[in-house]
């Protein structure tokens, strides 16, 4: 028998085609707060104060000419884009949206090690992509995300155990529904540096050095046109809702709130929204009032500062689960 | 401290006597005609008594027989030409880059243009024409025709091997950090810079031979469009150069009107430079927010000349429009707005550490480079080589303005930049200053459409720096020569030794921190 | 679906900036349109730095003999439907830098151009005029509700040559009639 729930499910909520919506949404949102920041408006004119402005790019991109340089290394260069996108779209599937993961059953102790596995994936898959270009500023572009990630993966899983510790658990939908009080406020510190590793993880200002066009022209982009343009950048634009719903899920109690009245579903899947904003507006924000430091910077405030602070944050967080804690609550 | 009180053609006269040949009040403070080989000499004792010696320009000019290479040279009170001539059949002329090593573009440019082999010079080749150029065709000469050029087809670019692409990078011509198109071959290892080779030229339209063939008064618009953004300042040399050769004297109330347009040209371009430099490091908000502020000068260059980027106010005897005592007001109130502003943008530049990560130590000039590379504008300044021909050598008003001049030692990116920040505060001041004392009287007085036989040299500050224009009439309606020399075209040697040794991803803002316009150095 | 098509094609447009050799008036112009007073976003414009994401291509400056080559290459590698609008009088025909003997004078005589923005340097308002009327002779056209294309005062006459045009519709089926919809435009 067809499980008709399971297939609403995946394809329309809380599945691909919410996680599309709402990834076009926090597109839409960033650009028309850049633009306010920056004392602009922002897109105006497609649909009601420009809400369809990422549709219209998206759509006037898959209808553009298709074109695969003499260089290239094909198969990598057309597969690749399309693939990341599908792993980060599958990666956001385990997130707990309107209180349980899209595949209802599918959560499990260990799969907050998963996904993060998954984002690797991608980031590699990224860099692929970039490399397949023969140019040499789709290059140095892959080359800078490859650096730039493979340093800050190490502290990002490390501050991610630091809710899994509070929780006692791996999996996400427990550390998610186990934050009666949200961890934002048992662990402020992890937090902050957790922000701070995921704008470097998602490439935004001021750690944005692989899509640092005077620099390097379009980065990894610099060759494609078309779909797998618009694939490139739905994937840059899913990793950041992903980004910032995995901050949701760890620190801020996931979709779980008060429920006032009718199906909790709704009231879970509003809550997440809601929190999943407020960190695209905190990120966003963060990125608008910076310059971007240059690579090197950015390593050395990786090893440094971030690491370092990474494991303290843990031992701190091991030190207060063991000792404080149960104290308290 | 170093003196600046040398006489220059003291020492001179008492170095060469009998030898070289001085006229005194020609192009410039004196003309010093140089036997061939005496060139260097002369340099060399120029070099040695003053260490603020540095070369403006190279004038290379047909003069029949031969070719006259003129050496205009500023000193730290004076400013000489040293003339030379070789003949035609045989143009070879010994270098000077052993002695001054920023002539090398100089050089380059005279050999490109009138075929002039300049023996020793490090790096002979083309500088300003297209590659497929066919040898042995030289446009300044006065025997070159414009429809007898034959190009070569354009060689195909050699295709570089994958490991030898990716350790050196093309930027440009076509590239977001320029917005003009002009190439560098940048070598790295890794991400640090280890060679940086220009090929500038691809702005090259030919202004020089152009303004031949034009009138006296059609030249004044087509030398100001040699940059769109430093405009006014070109045509305020050239028709002060043509003045000089005419001896027509300005009236008073013409030059406070030129101080005003040039001040509020200069404001718009330092406003430009210190956004641009934001958007090269990435700090796009900043970009934004000074590009806002910009748009009010703009609308006061519009109010006061009628349009927003040509403001084609300059004519040979005045200015074309005078300024109506109705725009005043607004013109008060628009700058004392700015002026509100620029706390808040000095201390995003002093306290910002994203900014200060990025610019701080970047691209460091020191003075003693900056002198040997003979760097102009807020390149100098910004290393503590305080020159400005606005002080050194007050043209129009601004001998009769008080303003500071501003130095900074760093000689870093940051410096640069805040040399400019400063810059826009004394802009304003300049202007209010001149508005309240504008004289009254004419705008202008008529000037004769034909200029009598002669030369002049004539230097100003343009936003960028010193600006050379030297001009030679023959007597008819059409001048004989002129000769252009940018700011940046001497300032790039400073980016070239700056950028070696650095991140790449630092060449960016050291070089946006020389506010680098092509369409200037290429003309 | 052609109509989605056409629609998004028309909201956003991606532009690459080109300066085959021009006195910098009109690129500033252009990074001009950009910033808080003019805002281009509004309609969908982003500046690309790549030329493989490009929609439009704006090329100001008289093209010298170094950028011919450069600019024909940069047209080649935009995908297609792709457009080009000549910037300023340099661009339309070589302006005062006509006949120098470095000038090719004119951006039509490398590339075929789509629409003419002649002013020296055109004020960012008409660079934003020729842009979207450019796109909006794309739009199907409506029969009952067109608008006679009036110059705006003030601002420098909008043309658009038809035999120019045509070498352009190489572009999809989609954009075909509408590019000639631009051919009346030119006999005013």
């Amino acid at each position: 028998m067809i499980d008709f729930t399971l297939i609403f499910r995946i394809l329309v909520f809380p599945g691909f085609t919410f996680i599309l919506l709402l990834t076009l949404f926090c597109d839409w949102l960033e650009r028309k707060l850049e633009a306010r920041i920056q004392n602009r408006v922002g897109p105006m004119v497609a649909g009601p104060a420009g809400i369809l402005q990422p549709l219209a790019d998206f759509i006037k991109l898959l209808t553009k000419e298709d074109i695969v340089p003499r260089d290239a290394k094909k198969t990598i260069f057309k597969f690749a884009p399309l693939v990341a996108f599908t792993i980060m779209v599958f990666a956001t599937c385990f997130l707990p949206i309107d209180g349980a993961s899209v595949l209802s059953a599918s959560g499990f102790n260990g799969d907050l090690i998963v996904i993060l596995a998954l984002v690797t994936i991608a980031n590699f898959l990224l860099f692929l992509s970039g490399w397949a270009s023969s140019n040499p500023y789709g290059a140095i572009g892959s080359a800078r995300v490859l650096t730039q990630f493979l340093g800050y993966d190490i502290p990002l899983s490390l501050l991610a155990l630091t809710p899994a510790f509070i929780a006692g658990s791996l999996s996400i939908a427990v550390i998610a529904s186990s934050q009666i009080i949200p961890f934002i406020i048992l662990a402020p510190w992890a937090f902050v540096l957790f922000i701070i590793t995921m704008q470097a993880e998602l490439e935004k200002d001021p750690f944005d050095i692989p899509h640092a066009d005077s620099e390097v022209v379009g980065g990894l982009e610099t060759e494609y046109t078309g779909g797998k343009l618009a694939f490139l950048h739905l994937t840059r634009d899913v990793q950041i809702v992903f980004g910032a719903a995995l901050v949701v899920e760890l620190f801020l109690g996931g979709p779980y709130g008060p429920v006032f009245f009718g199906f909790p579903v709704f009231w879970y899947s509003l809550w997440f929204v809601l929190k999943l904003l407020a960190i695209v507006i905190i990120t966003e924000y963060i990125s608008c009032v910076f310059a971007r430091l240059r690579i090197d910077q950015v390593l050395s405030a990786n090893w440094r500062v971030i690491l370092p602070a990474a494991i303290l944050s843990l031992m701190l967080t091991v030190a207060l689960v063991t000792w404080i804690y149960p104290m308290v609550v | 401290m170093p003196n600046n009180n040398i006489d220059i053609i003291n020492v001179i006269e008492t170095q060469l006597k009998d030898k070289v040949q001085i006229q005194l009040g020609q192009l410039g403070k004196a003309a010093i005609v140089t036997n061939n080989g005496l060139h260097r000499d002369t340099l060399k004792a120029m070099v040695e008594a003053d260490e603020k010696t540095a070369i403006s320009a190279i004038t290379g000019l047909d003069l029949g027989a031969n070719i006259g290479v003129y050496y205009h040279i500023r000193t730290s009170n004076a400013f000489l030409t040293i003339k030379a001539e070789v003949p035609k059949d045989n143009p070879k002329i010994q270098t000077i880059t052993d002695i001054i090593p920023g002539s090398a573009f100089h050089e380059m440019e005279v050999a490109d243009l009138l075929g002039v082999v300049f023996e020793g010079n490090p790096s002979p080749g083309r500088l300003v024409l297209p590659e497929n150029w066919p040898e042995g065709v030289y446009p300044l000469r006065k025997d070159f025709k414009a429809n007898e050029v034959k190009l070569s087809p354009p060689k195909e670019e050699a295709k570089l091997p994958d490991e030898v692409k990716l350790v050196k990078i093309i930027i440009g011509p076509q590239h977001p950090a320029l917005l003009e198109p002009e190439k560098f071959a940048v070598t790295v290892d890794g991400e640090t810079v280890t060679k940086v080779e220009p090929r500038i030229g691809y702005v090259h339209r030919g202004i020089e031979k152009a303004s031949e063939s034009r009138t006296y008064l059609q030249d004044v618009y087509l030398v100001e469009r040699i940059c769109g953004i430093c405009n006014s300042i070109h045509a305020c040399s050239f028709v002060e150069t043509v003045e000089k050769i005419l001896k027509t004297e300005v009236p008073p109330r013409a030059k406070y009107l030129r101080v005003v347009t040039l001040e509020l040209n200069r404001l718009h371009s330092h406003l430009l430079t210190l956004g641009h430099a934001g958007l090269e490091i990435g700090y796009e908000t900043l970009f934004q927010y000074f590009w806002r502020d910009r748009e009010p000068i703009m609308d006061l260059i519009e109010l006061t000349s009628g349009n927003r980027v040509y403001s084609s106010l300059m004519t040979v005897g005045g200015v074309r429009r005078d300024l109506k005592d109705s725009d005043i007001p607004k013109i008060k109130s628009t700058l004392s707005e700015l002026r509100k502003k620029l706390p808040f943008y000095r201390q995003i530049y002093e306290d910002e550490p994203s900014i200060k990560a990025r610019m701080k130590n970047v691209g460091v000039l020191k003075r003693e480079d900056a002198l040997k590379l003979c760097v102009v504008g807020p390149v100098a300044r910004g290393s503590g080589v305080d020159i400005d021909v606005r002080k050194d050598e007050p043209y129009e008003a601004y001998g009769e303005i008080p303003f500071k001049e501003i130095v900074y030692t760093q000689g870093d990116t940051w410096a640069r930049m805040n040399v400019r920040m400063d810059e826009v505060e004394e802009s304003i001041n300049i202007i209010e200053y001149a508005i309240d004392h504008l004289p009254t009287g004419p705008f202008r007085v008529k000037a004769p459409r034909v200029v009598p036989a002669g030369e002049a040299v004539n230097r100003v500050e343009a936003p960028r720096g010193e600006l050379f224009y030297y001009v030679k009439s023959n007597g008819t309606a059409f001048p004989d020569r002129v000769k252009v020399r940018t700011p940046t075209f001497s300032n790039i040697p400073a980016f070239l030794k700056t950028a070696i040794g650095e991140n790449i991803a630092d060449i960016p803002p050291n070089f946006v921190s020389l506010d680098p316009c092509f369409s200037c150095t290429d003309r | 679906m052609a109509n989605i098509i056409t629609w998004a094609r028309v909201k956003s447009p991606w532009v690459l900036h080109f300066n085959s050799g021009a006195c910098n008036g009109c690129d500033i112009e252009i990074v001009a349109l950009l910033t808080p007073k003019y805002d281009v976003e509004r309609f969908g414009v982003k500046l690309e730095p790549s030329p493989r994401h490009a929609d439009v291509l704006l090329v100001t400056g008289g093209v010298t003999q170094q950028c011919a080559e450069r600019l024909k290459r940069i047209y080649d590698q935009m995908p297609q439907p792709k457009f080009v609008v000549a910037i300023g009088a340099c661009a339309c025909s070589g302006g005062v830098f006509a006949g120098c003997y470095n000038v090719v004078g004119g951006v039509d005589k490398v590339i075929p151009v789509t629409a003419y923005i002649p002013g020296c340097p055109p004020r960012p308002e008409a660079i934003l005029d020729g842009v979207v009327k450019l796109l909006n002779a794309l739009s199907p056209p409506k029969p009952k509700k067109q608008p006679k294309q009036e110059k705006p005062p003030g601002l420098p006459k909008e043309e658009a040559k038809p035999e120019v045009a045509k070498q352009e519709a190489v572009a999809p089926q989609e954009v075909k009639p509408t590019v000639e919809e631009a051919k009346p435009d030119a006999k005013q």
